[in-house]
């Protein structure tokens, strides 16, 4: 049996009078996919920034590894500092990669590394110089993110997320951000994570790359898990009507 | 041309210089530290309202007015005259060096506000999700990104102090100004004299411009076309 990397358990969210997540479950093994899919609104990045408490949940619980919060609204000082640690075991990718601009390629990868987790700097780099090959972008380690595509900043912000070497991946909508050209470079990379068995909670529009490489789907409505299972049943076989539909409507439009 | 005599003076004014770099650079030091409490401030409530208040009343009125007020003013306070400060507030040079600092501190603040607003929020998260302790997120994300932000407007304000400090010499300072304007008054030659001054800050201008130039290449120099 593997372990639980992640766990959340009953989390709510509000926006002033607008109830973003009304209570959510969700386990994450060690090694799953999990895609979350829904509508705009359904509420599925905010469970995603509510992980490393990028947003505070408002009630229930969130684990990482062996860290736990229980929130109400806002962290306390010890919270804090749970916090910062079941964020080092986090990766996080944005949708709009978040490089730091006055670093380059390189600088991004390392900054982690050095800053947070205080390794080497020799033995930061030559893990960071592995992780460009890994993506591809070897030859940019020297280059400044305002002169990369946006595929390409993507695939600096997957190697800086893996550079923290985290138990799971957090993925929020990595393909939203780009011209349509670049999004295949972008998933070929996300998926050859999967395939190295990383553990990963990836938000995406792109449900034919969510039915092919996750282990599980889970379709938000309205704040709720209303679907949850393996991608053949939530794509083949979705036993909610407004999953059907959605799906439905998902794919007639991407043909 | 009377080159002898402009020789002559321009190694006259060039002994008010140590003073002008002094008030110049302790100016902008002093005014620098403040400003960065006065965005500290900004965080608070009440804070706020004090360093939009001073903003408005130090970066609302003329300089020369706020050097007399400090220099003239403070002087008609008996409380002023009695505490332990009037050693200091009696001195011409301390009363200029203040009213420089707190006007520098107005405009000062007002760039790095611009500065740390321009910080992109999502750089910001970028550093918090990575583990970051909020010192940390400031050291190495805010305040670089914030700094490159201020610079090209921070180099004017470095010049804007740099030609204040010749508001002193009507407080008998003898800096660059003050002893320019002591001698026309005793040979009556202002065209040249002036002109020689002006010459001194133009020089000064120039390197201060060059440096900030240069500081903003080695800082960003994404921004020059530089792509490596």
């Amino acid at each position: 049996m593997t372990r639980t990397a992640i766990k959340i358990e009953s989390l709510r969210k509000r926006f002033g009078a607008n109830e973003v997540l009304r209570g959510i479950d969700l386990e994450a093994r060690d090694g799953d996919v999990i895609s979350l899919i829904g509508a705009s609104g359904s509420g599925k990045s905010t469970l995603l920034r509510c992980i490393p408490m990028l947003e505070v949940p408002d009630a229930g619980t969130v684990t990482v590894g062996e860290d736990s919060i229980t929130a109400d609204g806002r962290l306390g000082r010890v919270q804090q500092d749970t916090a910062r640690r079941m964020r080092r075991h986090l990766g996080f990718v944005f949708q709009n990669f978040n490089l730091w601009p006055h670093r380059t390629v390189l600088q991004n990868v390392i900054e982690a590394p050095l800053h947070v987790q205080k390794r080497p700097r020799a033995e930061a780099v030559d893990e960071a110089m592995a992780l460009l090959e890994k993506v591809g972008l070897t030859e940019k380690r020297d280059a400044w993110p305002v002169h990369l595509s946006g595929g390409q900043q993507q695939r600096v912000a997957i190697a800086r997320a893996l550079a923290q070497h985290p138990r799971a991946i957090l993925f929020d909508e990595p393909t939203s951000a780009l011209d349509p050209e670049l999004v295949g470079e972008v998933l070929k990379v996300i998926r050859s994570l999967a395939d190295e068995g990383r553990t990963m909670i990836i938000v995406t529009h792109e449900m034919g790359f969510a039915r092919d490489v996750s282990s599980r789907t889970v379709f938000l409505h309205q704040g709720l898990v209303e679907e949850d299972g393996t991608p053949e049943q939530v794509f083949g076989n979705p036993a909610s009507d407004r999953c059907r539909a959605f799906i439905g409507s998902h794919f007639t439009r991407n043909r | 041309m009377d080159i002898p005599f402009l020789r002559d003076i321009l190694g006259q004014l060039l002994v008010g210089l140590p003073l002008t770099l002094n008030l110049a650079v302790l100016s902008l030091l002093g005014g620098g530290g403040l400003a960065l409490i006065l965005n500290l401030l900004r965080l608070s409530r009440v804070g706020s309202v004090f360093a939009s208040a001073y903003v408005f009343v130090f970066r609302g009125t003329p300089l020369l007015i706020q050097i007399f007020m400090i220099y003239y003013g403070l002087a008609s306070f008996g409380f002023v005259r009695q505490s332990v400060l009037w050693p200091f507030l009696r001195e011409p040079y301390w009363c200029g060096l203040l009213a420089l600092v707190l006007n520098d501190a107005a405009y000062t603040s007002e760039i790095l506000r611009g500065g740390l607003r321009a910080v992109p929020k999502g750089a910001v998260e970028a550093g918090r999700v990575s583990g970051m302790t909020r010192a940390t997120v400031l050291r190495r994300v805010i305040l670089p990104i914030a700094a490159r932000q201020a610079l090209p407007a921070y180099g004017n304000e470095v010049i804007s102090m740099l030609k204040a400090t010749a508001l002193v010499s009507t407080i008998t300072l003898m800096e660059v100004t003050g002893i320019a304007r002591a001698e026309v008054s005793s040979t009556y030659r202002a065209v040249e004299i002036f002109l020689c001054a002006a010459a001194i800050y133009l020089a000064l201008s120039l390197v201060i411009t060059r440096a900030i130039g240069w500081l903003e290449r080695w800082l960003s120099p994404y921004n020059f076309g530089k792509t490596q």
